[in-house]
């Protein structure tokens, strides 16, 4: 079956076409995983390139992860036993003593468009709030951020405090933020750094060796 | 009766009429009284319960608007700024504009090689020596979050330390929270030669920021508070921009930043009534592709423009606004171009306190050749905006009547009235260069950034800052040794 309706719809952020084919394609006896996979995800994929291309806004880029969400709504019942197979669990969070969130909010709705399950902690997350988040997830990724150099700091003290808890080996560690640059995640030992959304799609597959 | 001389029409950009203007503050009104802001400092929670706002939902309250309009009546019309050595060089009311740096940078451009790279202290000093001998820049602001402080919890305290050292006109200065605005205070006020002397004669100015949207931290309340009742001017301007934090329609985000700034001047004016307050918001745009608050946007200047207007029309009170920055990365034509456009318009609509020059890349990149193009930029506005005058000197009849009776050879460059009247009648470029090609060739072919370069070093390296006595310069030392 194509998905092209779903596709199309969901690059235009039509939410109401977008969800009734997504239904449709349930009722047509599709396979849930496969209309997520070859529909959802496949769709984000194209917007994901055209906004890092240049060719369409932030805002159109939301709509097209809104209505992507929404369709994700609409397919959970169909999913047996939970069994939702996403690229992978991301914890997100702009880090403690930072209120600020517009860049960290873009980066998870981005990397959700892309197949990823993500964790968001918020603003002003303590070290320790992301390690117990990261053990009780096992999350694969986890995503800082900060827009203050001031609150830079405590990123390594987070990459510190997942060392002393023994899982540091078993999540990778992005971050990102106006503030921060590629030397700065390499002094601090993080495992990548990505300057805007869209690289952190980009950073957060090639972390877990997706394509 | 005699005729007066002819008042001189100084240009002047007006972008609101007076029902937009009330249109915009009753908005403003509306979203004290109807949403509400989030009060997350318990002692300013009850300050306004007590006052009359009605708190719900824990840490939110509703304001009515009596209470803004009270506000406004008791908040002083004028905020006279002074330099370090007692001058009143600031007198920020009506229609005065004044131009100074920006905070808070994350990199600067280095003078000498031009790299991007991380801000030191040093270039906190120079920014601010610079500053000092720069006749168009009035204030001085740190340029420059510094990488190398020996104790970060206090980095805005060495920040501040070291421009107290490189510059004695006003200052625009950050904190953090109570504990490094203390240790602030006390270097100004060492520095003022007293608590009272600085109260008297105030040369700095607190710059603090709530969360757009509606959101007012703890932290950054202990510093309004401690500010209002040490009699330190502060703004508290929300980061309202256009589809970030605030509606992307700019008569929303300016309303929903008025609010925001209305709910700060409350707390400030129940905190100690009469204290200084320099009103509004931060409204520029997010970029649509790269999500940065824009500081080269044509939106920015436009709503600082109206807030002007409704500072004519309704508050009274002297503005907070920016200018002499740019999106760009380097210094080149669009930083030159996006420089120009909200110098010029913010002296064509009379803004007061005007930061920020000499910002690139959204705010992320000091520069000082940046500053001091923006230094001659405030000069070709200033000359814009003072007008034409016009009366029998500068009708210049006999002047033309001498030329026509002097014979063929004669011109005006030759003129006793142009050797008279040409350093006022002109305006002179110094940075800009209009040599002719070979002159300009056999100099080196330098562009503006070579030539806003060499003149910042020659600044750096020539200008002389009245030093500051041994015994101020120990005692900061030792406060600054404490940390």
């Amino acid at each position: 079956m194509s998905y092209q309706t779903l596709l199309d719809a969901i690059i235009k952020g039509d939410i109401k076409t977008a969800t009734e084919e997504t239904l449709k394609a349930v009722e047509a006896g599709q396979n849930a995983q496969d209309i997520l996979d070859r529909g959802l995800i496949e769709a984000m994929n194209v917007v994901g390139d055209r906004f890092s291309k240049g060719a369409i806004f932030v805002p159109q880029m939301l709509r097209s992860a809104k209505t992507m969400q929404e369709c994700v709504e609409v397919l959970k019942p169909h999913f047996q036993e939970n069994a939702m197979t996403t690229k992978g669990k991301i914890v997100l969070g702009t880090v403690k003593g930072d209120l600020h969130d517009i860049g960290k909010n873009l980066v998870g709705m981005m990397l959700e468009g892309a197949g990823f399950s993500i964790i968001d902690l918020g603003v002003d997350v303590a070290p320790e709030v992301f390690v117990d988040k990261i053990k009780e997830k096992k999350a694969d990724v986890l995503g800082m951020s900060a827009l203050l150099s001031t609150t830079m700091p405590s990123m390594s003290l987070t990459i510190k405090a997942l060392a002393d808890s023994g899982l540091r080996d078993t999540v990778k560690v992005m971050i990102g933020g106006a503030p921060v640059t590629r030397k700065y995640a390499e002094d601090i030992g993080a495992d990548s750094y990505a300057p805007d959304a869209g690289s952190a799609v980009l950073e957060a597959k090639k972390l877990l060796n997706l394509s | 009766m005699e005729p007066g001389p002819i008042p001189t029409f100084q240009p002047r950009l007006k972008v609101l009429n007076r029902r937009q203007a009330l249109a915009i503050h009753t908005a403003a009104l509306e979203i004290l009284e109807k949403t509400g802001i989030k009060m997350e400092h318990s002692e300013c929670l009850d300050m306004l319960a007590g006052a009359g706002g009605r708190v719900f939902d824990k840490d939110w309250v509703r304001l009515p608007a009596y209470l803004a309009e009270e506000a406004l009546r008791s908040a002083p019309r004028q905020i006279a700024l002074y330099d370090q050595l007692g001058n009143k060089t600031m007198p920020l009311a009506d229609e005065n504009p004044f131009y100074g740096t920006g905070s808070d940078t994350t990199f600067t451009l280095d003078l000498e090689t031009g790299e991007r790279r991380r801000c030191i202290l040093s270039d906190t000093g120079n920014f601010a020596k610079l500053v000092d001998g720069l006749e168009n820049i009035s204030f001085a602001m740190s340029m420059g979050n510094p990488e190398d402080v020996s104790n970060v919890d206090y980095i805005y305290v060495y920040a501040f330390a070291e421009m107290v050292k490189n510059t004695n006109k006003p200052m625009v200065f950050i904190a953090d929270r109570g504990e490094d605005i203390a240790k602030i205070y006390e270097i100004a006020s060492m520095v003022a030669g007293g608590e009272d002397q600085l109260r008297q004669k105030p040369f700095l100015l607190n710059y603090s920021e709530a969360i757009s949207p509606l959101r007012f931290p703890a932290h950054v309340m202990d510093r309004l508070i401690f500010c209002a009742r040490k009699g330190i001017p502060i703004c508290l301007p929300s980061g309202s921009n256009a589809g970030g934090g605030a509606p992307v329609t700019l008569a929303g985000a300016m309303a929903m930043g008025i609010a925001e700034n209305l709910a700060g001047l409350i707390v400030h004016q129940l905190a100690a009534k009469g204290a200084p307050f320099l009103f509004g918001p931060n409204v520029s745009a997010l970029d649509m592709k790269s999500a940065v608050v824009s500081y080269g946007c044509p939106e920015w200047s436009l709503t600082q423009a109206a807030l002007a207007d409704m500072r004519d029309e309704i508050y009274g009170l002297p503005i907070w606004s920016f200018a002499g920055a740019s999106d760009s990365k380097v210094v080149d034509a669009q930083a030159g171009a996006e420089a120009m456009f909200s110098i010029i318009t913010a002296m064509l609509s009379r803004c007061n306190l005007i930061h920020d020059n000499g910002y690139l890349e959204y705010g992320s990149t000091s520069s000082l050749e940046m500053v001091t193009i923006a230094n001659e930029l405030v000069a070709m506005a200033r000359f814009f905006t003072y007008g034409i005058p016009v009366n029998e000197t500068t009708l210049a009849l006999d002047a033309l009547e001498r030329i026509k009776n002097a014979g063929p050879q004669a011109f005006f460059l030759m003129d006793d009235h142009t050797f008279e009247n040409f350093e006022q009648a002109l305006y002179l470029p110094k940075l800009l260069d209009r040599s002719r090609y070979d002159s300009w060739e056999a100099e080196g072919s330098k562009d503006l950034y070579t030539r806003s370069n060499e003149e910042a070093k020659r600044i750096l390296s020539e200008h002389l800052v009245t030093p500051k006595d041994d015994g101020v310069l120990k005692e900061i030392d030792d406060l600054l040794k404490a940390l």
